[in-house]
């Protein structure tokens, strides 16, 4: 695939080349990682003293606050920042390289970045216990089990000014971490439908009352694609045969999502790529796909010559015109872990990422939104950070709030392996 | 008595080289039990481990008496019967299907070059080693640009249309196409099955061809009856080289395709480790069932050396 970063339409626009999203296509080309040594450390787990941990799953509708454990405790207030360096555990490319100089200049200490391609890796390093950092950036989903298994530890919110003062309220006090004991937002995104205008015909998906069913449009075989991650293409199959909530979906229904799945072999040529949504679109491989907000961001970045022809088009179905479908809607978050060595001076790391302008400059290169008060659609669009087509793009602070927003919730092995059945059956081929 | 000093002195050296030559060996072995036994080790103890009720993670079991056969068990179902059987059929016929080019064209490349190419071999060595200087993924992601719907390949062909006024739409090679798959296949493994091969028909008496021209033979008969049966071996070793990893292949058809029609068992593989939280075990048994059927091909190719070993000194 051609990346064609663009650096000229904007000045304030920087080049950038991957995000972090594609981190399952960019950890397909490091290599199957043989899941060895790291993990002979650790080991020899108890086998009789295991038993199911009781998470606590938040969404929007019901939020859930974490429990807080006796011997995981926060630290004091009024403690000075420890000496360097502040040790980093974050996915590939997720955070401006320029930040890091200037957030290690504003702090006085060196910082240093470890990263991670994929969450089942990091999990495996942290929960090891061979590992030492001091900030790690889960997704909300993940945050339940962090807790659970004691990886981080709450947070003392005298030391985070910035949160009340910047963040969006929606995600100062998030269903996933009510009070926001362990964690703050770092950035948040919905995952939609993305197309081309001169390639696709904008009313199938506008103001259709279910814009997932342009998958399943015989139209558009052969240059429609969704991503390569199961656990966002069966949720799309679920919304199109009607299926309220995917995390709740029974077995019937997730094999009736199969079949959907299976009948798009032959019905679209359908492809599934991690790639798709940034460099297909604009490079013309794809008239629609399935995509990520922040990636949408990014394809202005990926236009062969270099110039967005502002073609490009982004809706979330759970905010669309005439929809009663539902959408995905996710927040990726900052932590400070259990093991930390520097815990004032990771939570000082935090409330600097929280500053807007900070969280601005890390934009600028990640392109997933901070939710950040200030940074509103219309000050980015007005100040040339976002061209205006790709506006729908952005998260809103209300958008967490409605009904059709869909929360992906972490599956257990047993639904997991039930998902994962029907994706082998979709992505097999005939 | 200097006679007896003299011949301790002796003893002293012949123990020391009792241990110093097989010694040589000892960096090697230790590297293959750290990052060959241990790692593989490590696979079996996945595949046949436990579940973290907390983090619905794969955990690895090292002691066997623990090991649990469940997942192993499934992935063989699943192999023989369930859709893991129709990619690993399609794997199969990719891998046979891009040897068979690799022999077919990367034959007469490495016999023209040892036995043709004369004062200029060099210069053709070069040419062939040449892609080693870039990356295997580098040179697939420039495939992708030739092959995608307003590339340079389609742009040639509507070009060759225009000159013949022939209507014509540019196919989109990328879009699941069997044939685009397994010729990058070709593309990428070619040059390791050249140069074995190139080593094994350079290494032939040209004393041999002789004798059976004289004895004879025209040029197919001294082919067929001295250079193909002296080369078959670098055929073979070359197969090795190249079919190991087109089996684990799954970037390919990542790149080239992306369609459920192309997937490979790497890809299968590669899913299972990458995008589950509880299926590494599924991706280790995967990776154990691999290893089963490449070991059952590496029995194959180790004995016909052997037998061909075994001949010569007869």
């Amino acid at each position: 695939m051609a990346y064609h970063p663009r650096e000229n339409w904007s000045p304030q626009l920087r080049r950038r080349v991957y995000t972090r999203r594609d981190f399952l296509h960019r950890a397909a080309l490091l290599g199957i990682a043989l899941p060895a040594l790291p993990s002979l450390l650790a080991a020899c787990a108890d086998r009789e003293g295991q038993e199911g941990a009781e998470l606590a799953i938040g969404t929007p509708a019901k939020p859930t606050q974490q429990p807080l454990f006796d011997d995981n405790p926060a630290i004091d207030s009024g403690l000075e920042p420890e000496d360097g360096p502040l040790l980093l555990y974050n996915w590939e490319d997720y955070m401006n390289p320029e930040t890091i100089p200037l957030a290690a200049e504003a702090l006085g200490v060196e910082i240093q970045v470890t990263t991670f391609v994929n969450e089942e890796e990091a999990l495996a390093r942290l929960s090891s216990g061979e590992v030492q950092f001091d900030v790690w950036f889960p997704t909300s989903q993940r945050v339940p089990v962090a807790v659970a298994a004691s990886l981080i530890q709450p947070l003392n919110h005298d030391y985070l000014p910035n949160l009340q003062a910047n963040v969006w309220p929606q995600l100062v006090d998030p269903y996933y971490d009510q009070g926001s004991r362990y964690t703050v937002p770092y950035v948040t995104y919905t995952t939609g439908i993305g197309w081309r205008t001169d390639l696709a015909d904008s009313a199938d998906i506008e103001g259709q009352a279910n814009p997932w069913d342009v998958f399943w449009n015989e139209k558009y075989s052969g240059v429609i694609g969704m991503l390569d991650s199961f656990t966002d293409v069966i949720p799309v199959a679920l919304f199109h045969n009607g299926v309220a909530d995917p995390s709740q979906a029974t077995e019937d229904e997730l094999v009736a999502a199969g079949d959907a799945l299976v009948e798009l072999i032959d019905l679209v040529d359908i492809r599934y790529r991690i790639d798709g949504s940034y460099a297909g679109l604009p490079e013309g491989r794809y008239a629609i796909h399935q995509a990520w907000s922040g990636d949408l961001v990014n394809s202005q970045y990926f236009w062969p010559g270099g110039v967005d022809e502002g073609t490009t088009r982004y809706l979330w179905p759970a905010k669309s015109e005439g929809s009663t479908t539902k959408g995905a809607i996710s927040s990726d978050t900052m932590t400070v872990l259990k093991g930390s060595e520097r815990p004032v001076l990771a939570h000082a790391f935090l409330n600097y990422m929280l500053d807007e302008a900070n969280a601005l400059k890390n934009f600028e290169y990640v392109g997933y939104q901070p939710p950040q008060n200030g940074l509103t659609s219309e000050y980015l669009i007005s100040e040339e950070w976002l061209l205006p087509h790709l506006a729908p793009a952005l998260v809103a602070p209300e958008d967490f709030e409605l009904d059709s927003a869909w929360v992906q919730g972490p599956l257990d092995a047993a639904t997991e392996a039930l998902w994962v059945e029907q994706w082998n059956r979709a992505n097999s081929g005939g | 008595m200097p006679t007896n000093l003299a011949s301790g002195a002796e003893y002293a050296t012949v123990g020391q080289r009792r241990w110093v030559w097989p010694g040589f060996a000892l960096p090697g072995v230790l590297w293959l039990i750290l990052l060959f036994l241990v790692p593989f080790y490590a696979v079996f103890a996945i595949a046949m481990g436990q579940l973290d009720p907390i983090l619905q993670r794969a955990t690895p079991e090292w002691n066997p008496f623990y090991w649990d056969l469940t997942v192993i068990g499934e992935a063989f179902a699943e192999l023989f019967g369930g859709q893991l059987g129709v990619i690993a059929l399609r794997t199969l016929a990719y891998v046979f299907i891009a040897s068979l080019f690799c022999v077919l064209v990367g034959y007469p490349v490495a016999y023209f070059v040892s036995r043709k190419a004369g004062r200029w071999r060099w210069l053709w060595l070069l040419l062939i080693l040449a892609p080693f200087w870039i990356n295997y993924l580098m040179r697939m992601m420039s495939w992708v640009n030739l092959l995608s719907p307003d590339g340079q390949v389609n742009r040639w062909l509507t070009t060759i249309a225009g000159w013949f006024s022939v209507a014509f739409t540019p196919p989109d090679w990328l879009a699941g196409n069997h044939v685009v798959v397994i010729l990058g296949l070709v593309y990428g493994y070619i040059p390791f099955f050249i140069l074995p091969l190139f080593a094994a028909l350079d290494r032939i008496d040209e004393a041999t061809l002789e004798a059976s021209r004289d004895l004879g033979a025209s040029n197919a008969q001294t082919f067929w009856r001295v250079t193909w049966p002296l080369s078959r071996n670098g055929v073979l070793g070359g197969l090795v080289i190249i079919m190991l990893p087109m089996f684990g292949d799954y970037y390919t058809p990542n790149l080239l395709s992306g369609s459920p029609r192309t997937r490979m068992y790497g890809n299968t593989i590669d899913q299972y480790i990458n995008q589950t939280t509880s299926g590494g075990a599924v991706g280790a048994a995967l990776t154990i069932i691999l290893m089963i059927f490449i070991a059952g091909l590496m029995v194959y190719y180790l004995r016909s050396i052997n037998r061909a070993s075994q001949e010569a000194r007869e």
